[in-house]
């Protein structure tokens, strides 16, 4: 369901997935649900148990610009510390955690998967099964860079991190509109549903349980719930009975003024970004928005795309490398997930022109040089992330999300005509 | 059997498993322990294809059945349970009707597309080689891909759009209400299937039966009607079966062509599988064991009509 960012939800095939299943409930002791605690050692020893060993980093392996980055500048840095780092695409980020699931049920302590790129309820659902290893990115010297106290970074969709995983990149979900279309854009969410009302046809959202769609309808949550602190982080049936129903009202009332009147959405993600592409809409909107100024030059967004800013914020979060408990390369791990953090990778992620990710660390913790190199970075359609996440909305438990998708498929989309 | 073609008579004693080759070949000729019928040594031949089949398509039912039973939850206790198939129930009605309801056109689409075409490669020598050619080229498009260029030419922004300068009032082909474009790529697909098994099915065998007619003084249609289709039909019904299944079996063109509600069984059974509440995997287990039985059911169906043709046997 959820994958870091602003990852598409690739869904594979019917049958992979009950292959996959079969797997899964072929052995049927329900898993071991505590957390495996790293012992405490020093990094210098991390290191030197760490060379030699390889690192397979399952991470979701549509985004080239993702790809390229682990392949040609992540790994070439691990090579020169003693580890092989093995890049291994997944369709979704699930499937890593569905094959880490079938590994400890099955006692494996070799597995395939020694690093992920993980965030939300894929996480969630991993903890819940014990499935990460936990307690050990406080032993990481690059963990410095990073604020302790930064919410983004303690709790990941709601689940307290405890050193489970390590802070990889921010996010902030952002609308994106098309200014020749919009000469003058909204600027609270509230404005943009009347502007879409006003505008019938010209603007739609990706059906959840669609990773983007499910951000645009929390989004909507609390712009009709009257902002982030008026609705609990954590679930509750009460707050669910109490707060969905001007949600689901607010947006079946607003599906006549939509791309085709309603009647459908568009699948994923990617499908808007074609709608828009093509002209079909004037918004879209998306979790990573460094891809825009790329997507801006090769001419598929016209030259007018601009980034829109809420006055009340958008929704912002951090994705992560999380190590599995059945990794057998677990020092290996930690020492990519200490380098992935240092000023020097983090720097080079982003610029935009190799993936243009947005830091986990924070400036004022970083020595002259790299803060000044960090400032320096361009932003011409995408304005900087401070900028961006001003008022920063802090994300919903994991629980919340399943249940406000199937509480939109049931409510507005079955309200079709 | 007895009178198609020029007899070839077996060069070694190699056993003939091929379906209707059951002459007097095997057997007796040689030495030693060839003294099991044909029939048998045919099952040993399949053997190798068969246990490993069977063992992972039951191996994979019968965990999706016990999952779908509530019997291997991914956390808590295993117990027995109907509610699995309770949960998505009107879903699961509605996902059912969809999917059988796409096959359905799709397959109907498929079968007269593709026998007219096998009919049209087996009675003309040069475009008939020209057609063949283009349906044979079809079938290792994966579906997949050919869903994407479904998708290009058909979409509302699509090719056909641009092409025809429609720029507003495209009907809605993709993602619409009668999911045009899923079938549209589906009869496209398993049309040249079809086509491929109903025409070697014809060609081996309709020419001296066809003549023969000719001789007898039968005109076009009598020769479509009492040679070539009784010939055909059994090709056509099994062709026609294989594509119906694995169309409702099939999830990425349904979801890539399709829209988010209703949904057809394999897209339901995924959605709820790839679900992060690990309560909704029995559910998906549920749907997936009924889209089999569904799918039995209609081999089921095709192989009784199979089994009272004449050309079957």
């Amino acid at each position: 369901m959820t994958r870091p960012s602003s990852r598409p939800r690739r869904a594979g095939r019917t049958a992979v997935g009950l292959a996959i299943l079969a797997l899964v409930t072929a052995a049927c002791a329900a898993p071991d649900s505590a957390a495996p605690q790293a012992e405490g050692r020093s990094f210098a020893d991390i290191r030197a148990a760490a060379d030699g060993q390889t690192v397979s980093l399952w991470m979701y392996g549509g985004d080239e610009q993702g790809n390229a980055y682990v392949d040609d500048i992540l790994a070439p840095a691990a090579a020169e510390q003693g580890v092989t780092l093995r890049r291994v695409p997944v369709a979704d980020t699930a499937d890593a955690v569905n094959r880490i699931l079938s590994e400890r049920q099955a006692g494996v302590t070799d597995g395939d998967v020694d690093l992920v790129w993980i965030n939300g309820e894929n996480f969630a659902t991993g903890r819940q099964a014990g499935a990460w290893l936990c307690g050990w990115t406080g032993m990481l010297p690059n963990m410095a860079g990073t604020d302790p106290d930064d919410p983004l970074l303690t709790t990941d969709f709601g689940t307290p991190v405890d050193g489970c995983e390590a802070p990889w990149h921010k996010a902030q979900f952002t609308l994106v509109y098309d200014s020749a279309a919009v000469p003058d854009p909204p600027t609270t969410l509230q404005g943009v549903l009347d502007w879409a009302r006003a505008n019938p046809g010209r603007f739609t959202y990706p059906a959840p349980p669609d990773f983007t769609g499910s951000a645009f309808l929390r989004q909507v949550l609390y712009g009709v719930s009257g902002g982030p602190e008026d609705v609990p982080l954590t679930y509750s049936q009460d707050a669910y009975d109490e707060l969905t129903p001007r949600l689901f009202d607010t947006l079946a009332d607003l599906a006549p003024f939509l791309w085709r009147g309603g009647d459908t959405y568009p699948q994923t993600g990617e499908q808007l970004n074609q709608l828009f592409a093509d002209g079909e809409v004037d918004m879209t909107m998306t979790y990573g928005p460094a891809t825009l100024p790329d997507l801006v030059a090769d001419g598929t967004y016209p030259p007018t795309t601009r980034v829109l800013t809420l006055d009340e914020g958008t929704l912002g979060n951090a994705s992560f490398l999380a190590i599995p408990s059945t990794s057998g390369d677990q020092e290996g791990a930690m020492v990519v997930a200490d380098l992935a953090l240092s000023a020097d990778q983090q720097l080079a992620k982003a610029r935009p022109e190799v993936w243009g990710q947005f830091t986990v660390l924070d400036l004022s913790r970083l020595d002259a040089g790299d803060r000044a190199a960090f400032e320096q970075l361009p932003a011409a359609v995408v304005p900087p992330y401070e900028e961006l996440s001003r008022g920063a909305d802090p994300e919903l438990s994991a629980e919340w999300v399943p249940r406000l998708e199937e509480g939109w498929r049931q409510t507005v989309l079955a309200a079709n005509p | 059997m007895a009178a198609d073609g020029p007899r070839r008579q077996p060069v070694t004693g190699l056993p003939l498993a091929a379906p209707g080759r059951r002459t007097h070949t095997a057997g007796p000729l040689h030495t030693g322990r060839s003294r099991r019928s044909p029939r048998r040594r045919a099952l040993l031949l399949i053997l190798p294809a068969v246990v490993p089949t069977g063992a992972v398509v039951l191996a994979a039912l019968t965990s999706a059945l016990l999952s779908s039973l509530g019997l291997t939850p991914l956390v808590g206790q295993p117990r027995l349970t109907l509610d699995p198939w309770r949960a998505p129930t009107d879903h699961l009605w509605t996902a059912a009707g969809l999917s059988v309801a796409i096959a359905t056109a799709a397959t109907v689409l498929a079968a007269l597309v593709g026998l007219a075409t096998a009919l049209a490669i087996t009675g003309r020598r040069r475009s008939g080689r020209l057609l063949a050619l283009l349906s044979s080229a079809t079938i290792p498009v994966p579906h997949v891909v050919g869903a994407a260029a479904v998708g290009l030419l058909l979409a509302d922004a699509g090719f056909l759009p641009r092409v025809l300068g429609v720029e507003t009032g495209w009907p809605p082909l993709v993602g619409g209400r009668w999911w045009i474009a899923v079938v549209a790529e589906y009869a496209w697909k398993e049309s040249a299937f079809i086509a491929l098994v109903v025409s070697s099915a014809l060609a081996s065998r309709v020419a001296s039966y066809r003549d023969t007619a000719i001789v007898l003084g039968a005109r076009p249609w009598a020769r479509l009607r009492y040679v070539t289709l009784p010939l055909a039909a059994p090709a056509l019904v099994a062709s026609a079966g294989i594509s119906f299944v694995y169309v409702l079996g099939s999830y990425e063109v349904a979801w890539l062509l399709g829209r988010p509600s209703p949904e057809p069984l394999p897209v339901l059974a995924f959605r709820l599988f790839t679900s992060l509440e690990l309560t909704a995997r029995p559910e998906a287990a549920a749907v997936a064991v009924a889209t089999a039985a569904l799918a039995l059911a209609a081999v089921a169906v095709a192989a009784a009509a199979l089994r009272r043709m004449e050309g079957w046997r």
